[in-house]
């Protein structure tokens, strides 16, 4: 808008609402079927959830006979200590998958980037995690860990490094990470993945240049490379962490949120209480809960695609 | 020890006892097609093959067979822990409505068991569900309670009351009005290798006796052999916990509330009670002060069990009978060396009577499925056609299918089934079958109230994890769970 002077823009500014939407028509026209889907299949199921939040929904009663209780759902949620476990399995759960998928992504990233021999083997190789079923992943890591009959803990027990299998994923203090590093080998191609494509962005002179003038490896990436992945790398950080406020299949496939509610984070904690236990008034209410802090991830993420955006546009 | 023997040794004298009274305390009792005073292996013998059914003439009656209808249906079906046997008997039944009713439109749907009640609730919620479902025992007065089910007795398909189990009539009975037929019923039973019981030092012929001997055994499997003793199941969200676990508090004196008794009236909850706690003391036993059990038992099914126990690698189990028929099973997918040693553990694979408690109760899961029909509003379209759904609820509680259908592992729903011909072919072709037919004096059915599923689902296996892994102490997991199951019936959030 700045770029927009004169009197043409003065004009543009003081146009009237229905004059600028009459301009637009064709475009809201373009865009309405969307709207509509959304609204019927988002902001409906929203209102509903904030609605049901304020509702006791016994396991004997229908949903229509459900009871109003006002804000008992939130206090009894933020009273629970199976609340703050969960908050804090979540919390766990999400920062270290987000940022170790992260650095090893960017790692696997910065080591395809160069050429050598078999770079395209290795990078269909690393992508597999990513594109295999997560259901068909949480089986088959369900048999690596188990507990008895595992295959790390038969090559452990084989080779005489353990007298018995470890316990990976019956124990309160080991399951949590054991699911973590399994989030990470599914997540850790996608980080790859988008900062293969930032790396491609990064204009080959400037390394060059600074190759020239005596930058050593450490400096061409630190004051080159980086800088020009750091929108790149906020997207991939944002949506990373947005999946895993959202992961479900793998703890609810592996352990179903135990033993002893160890791994259950929100959205296993959120089914099991709907769907388990029809606590839909309760459940609803995490459901909230949950949506604000997505909704806040989302508001960066916004921001960071605008940032690029006017950036891109400036240059 | 052969089946014979065992039944004979233990049943004769235990029949009448309260527990049977429980089952049996149906007011018309004389009326039942069998005399269930005298059920034992040699009665169950004697009565098989005694009568001929034709189904489709009787369900003929019911619904004509060239009515024209569409009919929505979901089940509870076979699952990975299920023989192929049973696999077979149910294309077979599908295949025979489709010939017996050409004109009705089947649209039927299987669902696993830890599956069905949450899809069915949620279909529940959107007014789509199915207009018929055959559910776990432990879900009809859930939703006979909330109002989604038509009334639906026995004689509405051309059947008596007194055709079915009356333990089994409770569970689809709510507010005195019945909301649902039985399919099938079962109790299950104790199974151990007597290989491992004779390289453990233990008689290879004899189960144990009480739950501190299982304890026990376990623990010296474990100590001698290096492998787990007894194949405990802690898991939540799934069936075949409370199962596992049930039997073992009831065996104590203990309960969720009074269910053990005659006539419980669900008032008090005792799970916290002395008993109790001394059921999961032994639980607590065996998985953390002995390690005699799988470690892997908190993430765990039976259906994981299984390939354990035919590897060697568990001494003692409880399961059904169709549990012989899987090992065959898997057996015959095993290769090499792996085949023989799996016909090794068939041929040592023994069935007894679950264990007593100190006091010498014996108590089992009265489980099974029961049948039901939808009120129009809340199925898709918003309409049932009752002809289509009563002549696929006839045939399959027929003596006839309700027997097929519960071939390997369960028994009949409709008591007739016990008297056809399948059943005499059952008893010779279906190994322990007996045994597990023994215990069905000992069943107790779950709870009749609508907050079981969550009771038993989620509230008693947390109790176990509580306590197992050490977040809590047994005292404090029992009392946990005790005011988890308080809160709940007083409709707390």
């Amino acid at each position: 808008m700045t770029i927009v002077a004169g009197k043409t823009g003065a004009r543009r500014r003081l146009r009237p609402l229905p004059g600028k939407i009459w301009e637009h028509r064709a475009d809201y026209a373009y865009v309405l079927p969307a709207i509509a889907v959304m609204l019927i299949v988002i902001a409906y199921p929203i209102y509903y959830t904030i609605e049901l939040s304020f509702f006791n929904t016994p396991p004997g009663l229908q949903l229509r006979d459900k009871i109003f209780v006002g804000f008992g759902n939130y206090t009894a949620i933020l009273t629970s200590p199976v609340f703050w476990k969960v908050t804090s399995n979540t919390l766990i759960w999400t920062l270290a998958s987000t940022f170790i998928s992260f650095v090893l992504g960017f790692a696997c990233a910065l080591a395809l980037h160069r050429e050598f021999v078999g770079r395209g083997v290795l990078r269909a190789i690393l992508i597999i995690p990513w594109v295999i079923s997560a259901v068909a992943a949480s089986y088959i890591w369900k048999w690596i860990y188990h507990s008895d009959f595992g295959i790390i803990g038969a090559v452990l027990v084989g080779l005489g490094l353990a007298d018995r299998p470890p316990n990976f994923i019956d124990s309160v203090s080991t399951v949590l990470p054991s699911l973590i590093v399994v989030n990470i080998w599914r997540e850790f191609p996608f980080a790859m993945i988008m900062m293969m494509a930032g790396l491609q962005t990064v204009p080959e002179q400037l390394l060059r240049a600074a190759k020239v003038d005596g930058a050593n490896a450490w400096q061409r990436f630190w004051h080159v490379t980086f800088p020009h992945l750091r929108n790149v790398s906020t997207v991939t950080i944002l949506l990373l962490a947005v999946a895993n406020f959202n992961s479900f299949i793998i703890p609810w496939i592996m352990t179903g949120g135990g033993p002893s509610n160890a791994s259950h984070i929100w959205i296993t904690h959120i089914y099991e209480l709907a769907f388990g236990r029809q606590r839909w008034g309760v459940a609803s209410a995490y459901s909230v809960l949950l949506f604000l802090i997505l909704m806040t991830l989302g508001y960066f993420y916004v921001r960071a695609l605008s940032g690029n955006e006017r950036k891109d546009a400036g240059a | 020890m052969t089946r014979i023997t065992l039944g004979s040794a233990v049943l004769r004298g235990t029949v009448s006892t309260a527990l049977m009274a429980s089952l049996m305390s149906a007011p018309a009792l004389g009326a039942a097609p069998v005399d269930l005073s005298k059920w034992s292996p040699e009665y169950v013998r004697s009565i098989a093959g005694t009568q001929d059914f034709d189904t489709a003439a009787d369900c003929g009656k019911v619904t004509p067979l060239d009515y024209k209808g569409r009919l929505t249906f979901w089940y509870q079906g076979v699952f990975e822990g299920d023989p192929d046997l049973l696999r077979q008997y149910y294309k077979d039944f599908f295949e025979t409505f489709r010939k017996t009713y050409p004109n009705i439109q089947l649209e039927e749907q299987a669902l696993t068991y830890n599956d069905l009640l949450d899809k069915f609730r949620t279909a529940l919620l959107g007014n789509a569900a199915p207009m018929a479902v055959r559910l776990q025992i432990l879900g009809g007065t859930e939703f006979a309670s909330k109002g989604y089910l038509e009334p639906l007795k026995p004689e509405d398909v051309g059947y008596s009351t007194e055709d079915f189990w009356p333990g089994a009539m409770k569970a689809v009975t709510w507010d005195g009005v019945t909301y649902g037929i039985p399919t099938n019923n079962e109790t299950m039973a104790f199974i151990w290798n007597a290989d491992i019981f004779k390289r453990a030092g233990l008689d290879p012929d004899k189960a144990p006796a009480t739950w501190d001997d299982v304890v026990k055994y376990s623990k010296q499997i474990h100590d001698k052999l290096g492998i787990a003793g007894y194949g405990l199941v802690a898991r939540k969200n799934a069936g075949n916990t409370p199962y596992r676990f049930m039997p073992q508090l009831w065996a104590y004196g203990g309960g969720v509330f009074d269910e053990a008794t005659a006539n419980p009236t669900y008032k008090e909850i005792e799970l916290n009670s002395p008993q109790s706690k001394a059921a999961l003391q032994a639980s607590y036993d065996m998985y953390v002060r002995d390690k005699s059990v799988p470690v892997s038992a908190l993430t765990n099914q039976q259906a994981d069990n299984q390939p354990l126990f035919l590897a060697g690698q568990l001494g003692m189990m409880i399961s059904h009978p169709s549990d012989y028929n899987v090992m065959l099973d898997l057996q015959k997918k095993a290769t090499g060396t792996d085949k023989d040693k799996a016909q090794t553990v068939i041929d040592n694979m023994r069935y007894g009577l679950i264990p007593t408690g100190p006091d010498g109760k014996r108590a089992v899961v009265f489980g099974g499925s029961n049948i039901h029909i939808l009120k129009p509003e809340y199925v898709e379209g918003g309409k049932v056609d009752e002809p289509a759904a009563k002549a696929i609820i006839c045939m399959w509680t027929s003596p006839e299918w309700s027997l097929k259908m519960a071939y390997a592992g369960s028994n009949p729903g409709n008591l007739n089934g016990f008297k056809t011909k399948w059943m005499k072919e059952r008893l010779d072709s279906i190994k322990f079958l007996d045994v597990t037919t023994s215990m069905l004096p000992y069943g107790i059915p779950f709870p009749a109230l609508p907050q079981s599923p969550e009771i038993m689902n989620i509230i008693v296996p947390d109790m176990l994890q509580n306590a197992l892994t050490g977040a809590m102490t047994v005292d404090q997991a029992a009392d946990d769970a005790a005011k988890k199951v308080k809160d709940l019936m007083g409709g707390g959030l």
